[in-house]
């Protein structure tokens, strides 16, 4: 097999492992500055000292990295994230459709599904979550 | 890496590029976070 033949079977492959190492890469860079920040708030209150705003901002900042899609929180409701899903599902759904013929389709099927699946428990989560 | 097979994925330069500007704009937030904490602990040892 060539290296131009391996690429046309797998090219694709390069988003879903691209996803898992920056995900990887924002979780560990994410844990790592919660635990300096603690430390160093810790290091000011042991010595009597008012924690520098930027400090407590950084304390208080939700990771880019958390496993959440939607509107950031207080802006939106948990019925745009069954939107957004849905979007993906249709959209993934309807690429299936049109290149079903071909060996290498699979992949928006997948994805299709995997969003279809997110979408009706996110509509559940939508529908049973009790509003503030 | 044939003329043939560019013209079939020449397509992915705009998802490369999306990568590579994921990647910068990672390390560019991680430095500046880490230029905080710098900050804050030069001052903590400073005060």
């Amino acid at each position: 097999m060539t290296f131009e033949e391996l690429f046309r079977g797998y090219w694709w492959l390069m988003f879903p492992i691209f996803g898992m190492f920056i995900a990887l890469l924002g979780m560990f860079q994410a844990e790592n500055r919660s635990r300096q920040v603690m430390t160093l708030i810790k290091s000011y209150l042991d010595q009597g000292k008012e924690p520098p705003p930027e400090l407590l901002k950084m304390a208080q900042e939700r990771s880019d990295y958390e496993m959440d899609v939607g509107l950031p929180p207080g802006r939106g409701d948990k019925s745009w994230t069954f939107v957004v899903f849905l979007a993906l599902a249709a959209g993934f759904g309807v690429g299936y459709w049109w290149i079903r013929e071909e060996s290498w389709s699979f992949p928006f099927l997948i994805v299709a599904v995997t969003m279809g699946v997110l979408a009706i428990g996110s509509l559940i989560i939508a529908i049973t979550q009790r509003r503030p | 890496m044939t003329e043939e097979l560019f013209r079939d994925f020449w397509w992915l330069m705009f998802p490369l590029f999306g990568m590579v500007m994921a990647i910068l704009g990672l390390a560019r937030d991680n430095a500046n976070e880490n230029q905080v904490l710098r900050q804050a602990r030069q001052k903590l040892e400073r005060d």
